[in-house]
């Protein structure tokens, strides 16, 4: 509004006002907060809330001018009008301020391994390899990272916010993470300011402190208490409803988890402070313990004199600026108290909180507002949609220059675009905000700091946006937004820069209020902090993931689903570690470099239900199960899914997950020793009975030297990776091996493989406890890598980040080599840079035929992005699939294009022309091996038919039906070229002529006797088919080849009787076949078998079986030569042996000289 | 008792009821005591195969009527084992390379130099020339056709082709060149007919004119088709009256029972359904061309004036394209598709024309 106000004179006046209502709204709503709804809070509470406003303010300012103005006064005026005397600076000296949010966290990490001293003893050993990582990380990251100081106030907080939401959405905790260390930064900023301005009341301020300590403790703790559940109740809410989450959390929290956070830290900051000072040579710190007393008091009449003198500061802002410099140590200080407020809120870009306050108290009243005027809001609604529908694309696109701005210039507002831009698309105004550091989202709310308003924009959006106070501007106020807003330092950079400073202090030593809450299991539960001592300052969640190394952002919650770890209930927190080395893994891959350590380090594994922890219990409980009677344990659906009844565990999921990692960390958890074979290992049949067997019987050394000697059999795993590889030669029979080796293992084994469902691996699985790993969550690994990048000095912006992890699939092993790729060339992205990277980094997914025939027809933004080599991309995902599916589903597709019936058919038309001409260039393809034409079939095979016919599909893709009919024609020209060849004497015509023409007449010829006269026509069938040289089997296949449409086949019509007495008939009699039987032998059989069961006759098989026996000698390979005169007297002169063994598949032609 | 069809199969070139001129010319080749390779070509059901083995028996005596099977299985150079079925006398082999799908190629090379090396001992009493005779030739790979141009030439001496096939049109002009073309066109109405009479008097049975005419326009002079029908006429119904219903194969009913469908309605699910009734055709191998020659007659007797031309023109476009595809369902299913949508087209037009 500000920036409005100068550039744009007429529309300032209009918001300002409401501005100043939101900002007076707030203050009131604060004091009846801070009042009323802490119970016994302290004048340090109060203080908070004023210092809120402060932050408030700064952020204004750090946007917009007059704010700043405003702000300067307050804090002057409050506590330290020598403050003022100084210098102005610039406004970037605030947002340095604000990073050192996430630099507070690094101090945390500081202090995590003091902590760790504490709680070392408490915890299991499974702490261990934690402390050890977080010890590496904390004392690393000072020495180590100049550059990573500056990168590293995001990631901490990154892991922080994934870790507590792990089930939020994406664009959720994106907004979370975001926002929320800027926000810290605010309040960091206003404690600072106030704690130097206390600095000269200290003496005052001391005493009241003290006292203010004590009940804040207190309060403290029970407020802690109810924080954390209202967040987790929050978190719980957004989990069930990731879009209307955020609103409301933000809305929600504010209120109270954020004062309660802020509250917090502002007590703590005073303890911290003066401990900080003390140590510190920075004399900034003492006067943050100043603070308290003074303020309460000043801040309301400060707020109330920002609200008059909104005209004039600039002068005194700049004076603000000059105490910033001279702030940055205090904040690094009090920066670990906020991080308890961070956690509690997720903060608002630094315009916001001008617009937050208003939100809050709007956001009640709007509820109750809205209900009533429901019923016609749905009207405005639909019309409103039918014309979103309708509207246009954007008129004048590129009319308009796109300003350069300065770098960052955005950073820390979040908008909302709604409408249709007229000179750019809105991805590209998306993209544009993005890369000046701001951020865009999807609906209003309370954080947005401008809603940026097109032609033709949504009603809701903008009723939100006025009742939210938010600014609303259009595409060229943003763009003017961009030209003039003053660049800044990104807040990662800044944060690096404090974290430099910080860095030579010496670690101390501090602790977080604990919280004594119950520990949940749902993800929102914030991570259980170790309580040290009364007034022990939290270690913070986001500490832990930034502080330790290991890979798991839900870490904590890791600890508490593990049963074992018992002693841990306090501290998990806190894991210290031993510091390792820097330079260790720097000739490390970053995958193994920062393979987790620990169970708790896994990403994705942390839940009770998870893999990891079900394989531990497994694990724990083999000697156990595994002594129950053998009956047991093979049962496949035996008991609860604790696999007890398993020998072996069967880990299975995609590559990039942490299997191997999973099974390596939980054998060490439980101190097992394994052996691991891989895919580099032959595993033969031969070699892994003896490899693996002789190793499981071994008995380590390293029991002699410590004495205890123990069976080896007891503490053995033995992993075998890549199980799904062993295959060919080399490992042939490995499989089998493998089942019988578990079947008489003394030990546990682990398999691992990937396709679970791979044929070989199907008889495997009925053997093992089966444990199947999904991908984790984008948040989760989000953390995780946020943290690492930071480790490594590696700034990547937020979205950035989520493209590539999506880029990826999800696999957090290519994201580490993604990631190590690009700091080798590039410590800082930016964010266009990256964005282009994650792109070129995508992992290319294979799409399953169905997909890539719903991709290719689907209409709407899926599509509207591709080029026209994706498009063509989606043919070869498997070529030579593709085409049938489209081909088959063209049809259930209704394009968008289609007006009318006619229209659609048109399409259809040009459809099935165009899968014609890929069709004539497959037939080029494939019979003179130009597989050079390819793309050209993918185009008309995919591309123009998904053109055309673009729209939405009625239903699943079906499986294209050619394939099974073309085997099954197939089969049927088999069964006709064996009819003719058969008849081929008689018959004299060409296979084709047979089914065209005489099969249909000769069917009914052959039935019509036994139709018109039941049983007595049965000789007069058979007299025909001997004519004809068929045998019992072809008769069925005529019938089967001409039956039509379904219907019944009319042989299988007639009485049973008649059929036996055809049967009868046919088998008295030997029949003397010009050709050779044996070819048929197998499909004589099975047509025996059916007549058998068919008509029932025992009596007939009976004859079978006495005939069988006289004509086992019979020759059925005779090759007959045979000329029709001769046939009947040949019949005759066998008819003493003719009983033919038709039966069992003899052959049954009878060797007959004819010359 | 077979088929009346192959029980009055005339067994010499004397008694062939048609075409009687080219009979004699038949003759008179045979008597010259050698002849050219014959090409043999002409719509099925014309009486190709039978002119063909009157010629051998013409050319061999009785003797080429004693038929045997014979399983043969052929090696190809790639190791493969092609397993093919013949029909042989003492005289001559009939192979339909085909059967052997692509292998074709090595059937005619392996096959045919078999039978043509070994030479006549008793050339005195014998021709000195065996005679293969290849049926199905048009389905002959482009392969197996060249393979054939060498074999032709070379084992002149000792052996004789006879190429039997529907159309010349997929024979390779080489091929072509080499033979002597003789065609077997289809027989007039008016033979059929007498043929039918006569078939009938030998049976024992009258036959009213009118039926044996309709039963030959309803066979499309076919003489096989129009016998067998006439035999099932005969179970069916005797004695026979004019009026007499004549049993269709069933897979001319289902035909146009498609093109039936085709025409009632032109919507997407229509053709969904078209295209199940083509499949059930097509998997009961009948051929493409006959599909769209069956819907196209069909088709075209439901439509007028030039739109007549145009679904002619369309036809004739979709068969083309299906002899150059693969997938005939493909360009089946283009055809109809095209179809509706321009029969769409032209109701539409024309309700709108009658209104205004």
């Amino acid at each position: 509004m500000d920036i409005r106000r100068f550039f744009a004179p007429s529309k300032p006046v209009v918001q300002k006002p409401a501005q100043n209502g939101g900002v007076r709204s707030v203050e009131d709503q604060k004091r009846n907060k801070a009042k009323p709804g802490s119970k016994t809070k302290s004048p340090e509470t109060v203080e908070k809330s004023s210092v809120k406003r402060k932050k408030r303010a700064v952020l204004h300012s750090d946007s917009e001018e007059e704010e700043v103005e405003k702000k300067p006064k307050k804090s002057p005026q409050e506590t330290q009008k020598p403050a003022k005397g100084a210098p102005p600076p610039k406004k970037h000296p605030v947002q340095y301020v604000s990073e050192t949010d996430s630099d507070s966290d690094t101090f945390v990490s500081l202090k995590k391994p003091t902590k760790s001293d504490d709680n070392g003893l408490s915890k299991s050993a499974a702490a261990g390899p934690d402390k050890k990582a977080t010890s590496a990380v904390s004392s690393p990251p000072k020495p180590s990272c100049r550059k990573g100081k500056v990168k590293s106030p995001p990631t901490p907080a990154t892991p922080k916010a994934a870790a507590s939401l792990p089930k939020q959405t994406h664009t959720s905790v994106l907004d979370f993470f975001g926002s929320s260390s800027i926000q810290r930064s605010d309040k960091k900023l206003v404690a600072s300011t106030k704690r130097k301005a206390a600095t000269q009341d200290m003496d005052d301020s001391q005493s009241d402190e003290a006292i203010a300590r004590q009940l804040q403790m207190d309060e403290d703790l029970e407020k802690q208490l109810h924080d954390d559940e209202e967040f987790a109740r929050t978190l719980a809410m957004l989990d069930e409803a990731p879009q209307p989450k955020k609103a409301r959390r933000e809305s929600g929290s504010p209120s109270k988890s954020s004062t309660g956070p802020a509250q917090l830290s502002i007590k703590i900051s005073p303890v911290s402070g003066s401990q900080s000072r003390a140590n510190s040579k920075a004399g900034a710190k003492g006067p943050s313990s100043k603070k308290s007393p003074v303020k309460t008091s000043s801040k309301l009449a400060s707020m109330k004199r920002k609200e008059e003198e909104n005209a004039r500061k600039k002068h005194e802002g700049a004076t603000k600026m000059v105490i910033s410099p001279k702030k940055e140590p205090p904040r690094t200080s009090t920066s670990e108290t906020q991080n308890v407020a961070k956690s509690g809120m997720p903060s608002t870009a630094k315009s916001e909180p001008v617009t937050t306050p208003v939100s809050k108290k709007i956001s009640p009243k709007k509820a109750e507002s809205v209900s009533p005027e429901d019923a016609e809001k749905k009207r405005v609604n639909s019309s409103a949609y039918r014309n979103y529908l309708n509207r246009e694309g954007p008129r004048a696109l590129g009319s308009k220059e796109i300003p350069q701005g300065a770098e960052n210039c955005l950073e820390g507002l979040t908008f909302v675009v709604t409408g249709v831009m007229e000179s750019m698309e809105r991805d590209d105004a998306k993209s544009l905000i993005e890369r000046y550091g701001g951020k865009v989202t999807g609906n209003v709310s309370r954080k947005t700091s401008y809603l940026v308003l097109g032609r033709d924009s949504g009603a809701s959006k903008t009723e939100k946006a006025e009742s939210f106070g938010t600014k609303i501007i259009n595409e060229d106020g943003l763009l003017d937004l961009i030209r003039t807003k003053p660049g800044k330092k990104s807040k990662y950079e800044i944060a690096a820069e404090v974290e430099n400073k910080k860095t030579p202090e010496p670690s101390r030593t501090r602790r977080t209020p604990q919280k004594t809450s119950p520990r949940k299991q749902t993800p929102a539960k914030k991570t259980p902090s170790s309580r040290k001592s009364p007034r022990g300052k939290a270690a913070t969640p986001k500490q832990e993931p930034s502080s330790s190394g290991s890979l798991g952002a839900g870490a904590r919650e890791a600890r508490k689903g593990l049963s074992f770890d018992t002693a841990e209930r306090h501290g998990a927190s806190t894991t210290t570690a031993a510091p390792v080395p820097d330079t260790e893994g720097s000739s490390l891959l970053w995958v193994d470099k920062y393979r987790p350590h620990t169970l708790k380090g896994l990403i994705g594994q942390q839940g009770e239900q998870s893999c990891a922890n079900k394989l531990l219990r497994w694990l724990q409980n083999w000697h156990t199960g595994n002594t129950k009677p053998a009956a047991a344990r093979f049962g496949k659906f035996g008991g609860k899914d604790d696999g007890s009844g398993f020998k072996a565990a069967l880990l299975s999921g995609p590559p990039g997950v942490g299997k191997t990692t999973t099974a390596a960390l939980v054998c060490e958890e439980l101190g097992y020793s394994y052996v691991e074979m891989n895919a580099s290992c032959t595993r033969s049949k031969n070699n892994l009975k003896e490899v693996v067997a002789e190793s499981l019987n071994n008995t380590s050394i390293k029991s002699f030297y410590s004495g205890a000697s123990q069976t080896v059999s007891s503490k053995h795993v033995l992993i075998m990776d890549e199980v799904d590889g062993m295959a060919g030669n080399e490992d042939r029979g490995g499989i089998q091996e493998m089942i019988s080796l578990i079947k008489q293992s003394k030990i546990p084994i682990i398999c691992m493989c990937n396709d679970r469902n791979h044929q070989k691996i199907r008889s495997l699985a009925n053997y093992c406890f089966d444990l199947r790993f999904q991908r984790p969550r984008l948040e989760q690994i989000k953390g995780a890598m946020m943290s690492i990048a930071y480790k490594e000095g590696l700034k990547v912006p937020a979205p950035a980040l989520n493209e590539l992890i999506l880029a990826s699939n999800q696999d957090i092993r290519q994201i580490l080599h993604n990631l190590s790729m690009w700091s080798a060339k590039d410590k800082v992205m930016t964010y266009d840079q990256v964005k282009a990277d994650a792109k070129n980094a995508r992992k290319d997914m294979k799409l399953g035929p169905f997909d890539v025939c719903r991709k290719v027809f689907s209409a709407g933004n899926e599509t509207a992005q591709m080029s026209l080599m994706d498009k063509s991309d989606l043919f070869f995902h498997d070529y030579s699939l593709a085409p049938l599916f489209v081909q088959e589903n063209y049809l259930h597709v209704r394009p968008a294009a289609a007006g009318n019936l006619k229209c659609h058919l048109v399409l259809l038309s040009k459809t099935a022309d165009s899968i014609c001409d890929g069709d004539l260039v497959d037939r080029q393809i494939r019979s003179r091996q130009t597989w050079s034409l390819l793309p050209t079939q993918a185009i008309y095979a995919s591309v123009l038919p998904g053109e055309l016919m673009r729209g939405y599909m009625s239903q699943f893709p079906t499986f294209p039906s050619w394939l099974g009919k073309f085997s099954s024609t197939g089969k049927h020209n088999r069964t006709i070229q064996e009819l003719a060849s058969h008849m081929s004497l008689r018959a004299h015509v060409s296979k084709q002529a047979i089914n065209l023409d005489y099969l249909p007449y000769l069917r009914s010829a052959l039935l019509e006797p036994l139709q018109r006269y039941g049983a007595d026509g049965a000789t007069k069938a058979v007299q025909l088919m001997n004519d004809y040289d068929i045998i019992k089997e072809d008769m069925d296949s005529i019938m089967e080849i001409s039956t039509w449409g379904g219907q019944p086949d009319p042989y299988s019509k007639l009485d049973p009787k008649v059929k036996a007495a055809f049967t009868r008939a046919y088998n008295k009699e030997s029949h003397l076949t010009p050709y050779a039987l044996q070819a048929v032998k197998k499909g004589r059989r099975g047509a025996v078998d059916a007549e058998l069961g068919e008509g029932g006759l025992e009596q007939e098989s009976q004859e079978l079986a006495a005939e069988e026996d006289e004509d086992v000698a019979a020759d059925a390979m005779v090759k007959q030569k045979k000329m029709k005169a001769s046939k009947e007297t040949t019949k005759q002169q066998k008819a003493g042996d003719s009983g033919k063994g038709k039966g069992k598949g003899k052959g049954k032609g009878q060797g007959k000289g004819k010359k | 008792m077979s088929l009346w069809v192959d029980k009055y199969r005339p067994t010499s070139l004397g008694k062939l009821d048609y075409h009687k001129e080219q009979a004699n010319q038949l003759k008179n080749l045979v008597q010259c005591g050698d002849f050219p390779h014959l090409l043999v070509y002409g719509p099925s059901g014309a009486g190709k195969k039978t002119r063909i083995m009157c010629l051998l028996r013409e050319l061999y005596g009785p003797g080429v009527e004693k038929l045997r099977i014979e399983h043969q299985s052929i090696t190809a150079p790639s190791k493969k084992k092609i397993e093919i079925n013949t029909i042989a006398s003492n005289y001559h082999l009939e192979v339909n390379p085909s059967d052997a799908g692509t292998g074709d190629r090595v059937v005619v090379q392996e096959l045919i130099k078999t039978v043509a090396q070994s030479q006549q001992i008793q050339s005195s009493t014998q021709r000195e020339f065996k005679v293969v005779l290849l049926t199905e030739v048009d389905q002959l790979t482009k392969d197996a056709q060249h393979a054939l141009r060498r074999t032709m030439e070379k084992y002149m001496a000792t052996c004789r082709l006879i190429l039997c096939c529907n159309s010349t049109s997929k024979v390779i002009a080489p091929i072509r060149s080499r033979c002597l073309a003789v065609r077997v066109p289809l027989p007039s109405v008016e033979e059929v007919r007498t043929v039918l009479t006569n078939v009938c008097r030998k049976e024992g049975l009258s036959l009213p004119g009118e039926l044996a005419k309709q039963i030959a326009d309803k066979s499309g002079r076919n003489l096989r088709k129009a016998l067998l029908m006439c035999e099932a006429c005969r179970v069916q119904q005797y004695p026979f009256s004019a009026d007499q219903d004549i049993s269709e194969t069933d897979w001319e009913v289902y035909l146009r029972e498609t093109a039936n469908a085709i025409v009632s309605q032109q919507s997407p699910q229509r053709l969904l359904e078209v295209r199940g009734r083509l499949y059930e055709l097509l998997t009961h191998c009948i051929p493409a061309e006959i599909i769209i020659k069956g819907l196209v007659s069909e088709l075209l007797s439901n439509c007028d004036g030039h739109l007549k031309a145009e679904v002619a023109q369309m036809a004739a476009h979709y068969e083309h394209r299906l002899q150059l595809g693969s997938k005939a369902i493909y360009h089946l299913e283009a055809f109809v598709a095209k179809f509706m949508a321009v029969y769409k087209k032209f109701m539409e037009d024309g309700l709108d024309g009658m209104m205004f």
